[in-house]
């Protein structure tokens, strides 16, 4: 997996305001929802793949993005067909793919702080009423779409170090390096923000 | 410039990392040597309220670093050690501009002041680049084109030079010689330290040796060498 969601580019998809975009994926997963037709959901998967051609992104890319996903589909997708029958294994494949691949356009061709001004905008109504900062907020959901990608690579190292030294990773031998340098992590970047005053 | 740390003391985790620092810096370049682990970078991190002593104040042009430290942090650019720990967004501009947010209220604006940061240091060709893809160096320059678009009047930085190859250490020496902003570098690049007017040695939390930079080398090489 790479570091960033985000791809740099020019595309119609880039252009696009980030409103827009996250407006369409909500209510165009929710629409999933409701659509049963294997042939249907094909189709629409077939055209987010071709909108994420259109955001620039190579085969590769995808790959790499999704690589981690594939082996929960293929788990999910076994236990569902072995409990509800292969139509029902390949409709919900085919729904949770098409769903995380368009999540993942909408991050390739949306830079974060549009993302974090959208929040800003939707919570607008909450500050005004007091409830909620939302600066704040999107700050908070902009650091954490900024490092789910980080925590993936994270992981891919301290993998490599331990199978480096002979060790089998392990969930224990794994987690708690993870848990301790996420901590860390989050330590630098806040004391980074409070840096910048 | 003028930093004052009067009777400083800091601790971090129950240990003494700064013990009673009494002192006045208001020279244009100032380094800072010492051993690691030996209270340099707390002693940088103090002056803009990154960490706050346990006793005593210190002072950054007559403000308070524990009680203005808005304003103490709006006229200090803190440069870290690993620029990785400094970027925050993931794209160059966005990274810069995030640091603008509460300094200039206008996007464009706010845009506009990123590009002349990054194009200062001659690297305005980076602001689209996602910053995975950044090498060393240029992971450098961004982030002190992050802190100079904030337009400090006090730099600090913090080994600077650490992860640096030689082509690049010099390129940042170059960039360094020609800020105007007085500068505070904490280092264990001698050659750097050598292009100071002042410098502090640290160890075990205490000043050392205070003085012009062939001194404090030459006393920093016999006792902590």
């Amino acid at each position: 997996m790479i570091g960033s969601l985000y791809l740099p580019g020019h595309t119609g998809l880039h252009r696009t305001p980030a409103g827009l975009k996250l407006a369409v994926l909500a209510l165009s997963s929710s629409a999933l929802m409701w659509v049963h037709s294997p042939l249907l959901l094909l189709a629409a998967c077939a055209l987010v793949c071709l909108s994420a051609r259109w955001a620039g992104a190579s085969l590769r890319q995808v790959w790499q993005q999704l690589r981690p996903l594939i082996w929960m589909l293929l788990v999910l997708g076994a236990l569902s067909a072995w409990s509800q029958g292969m139509l029902q294994a390949l409709e919900m494949v085919l729904r949770l793919f098409t769903l995380v691949l368009a999540a993942l356009v909408v991050s390739m061709t949306t830079p974060i702080t549009k993302m974090m001004q959208v929040v800003v905008w939707l919570l607008w109504p909450f500050q005004r009423l007091g409830w909620v900062n939302a600066e704040r907020v999107a700050l908070g959901v902009g650091l954490t779409l900024r490092l789910i990608p980080e925590l993936a690579v994270q992981w891919q190292e301290i993998r490599e170090a331990q199978l480096a030294r002979g060790l089998v990773p392990s969930p224990l031998t794994m987690g708690v390096p993870m848990l301790l340098r996420t901590l860390r992590r989050a330590e630098e970047i806040a004391e980074a923000i409070d840096a910048r005053g | 410039m003028l930093i004052e740390f009067k009777n400083v003391s800091v601790e971090r985790e129950r240990r003494l990392v700064l013990a009673d620092l009494s002192l006045t810096l208001s020279e244009h370049r100032i380094g800072v040597v010492g051993p690691n682990g030996s209270g340099k970078s707390s002693l940088v991190r103090l002056i803009n309220g990154l960490l706050l002593p346990k006793t005593g104040r210190v002072g950054v042009d007559g403000l308070d670093t524990a009680r203005d430290i808005a304003a103490v942090r709006r006229k200090v650019g803190f440069v870290f050690q690993n620029p990785d720990n400094q970027i925050v967004f993931p794209v160059v501009h966005e990274d810069i501009e995030f640091g603008l947010k509460r300094r200039e209220s206008d996007s464009k604006r706010r845009a506009l002041r990123a590009q002349a940061a990054l194009e200062r240091l001659g690297v305005g060709h980076l602001t689209e680049r996602s910053v995975h893809t950044l090498s060393g160096g240029e992971c450098q320059l961004v982030a002190l084109a992050a802190v100079l678009a904030t337009e400090p009047e006090i730099l600090v930085f913090d080994e600077p030079t650490t992860q640096l190859d030689l082509r690049l250490r010099n390129r940042f020496e170059r960039h360094l010689a020609g800020l105007p902003q007085p500068a505070l570098v904490v280092s264990h690049d001698l050659a750097l330290m050598q292009q100071m007017n002042r410098v502090l040695v640290i160890d075990q939390g205490r000043l050392a040796f205070d003085g012009v930079p062939i001194e404090a080398l030459e006393w920093y090489q016999t006792h902590c060498g």
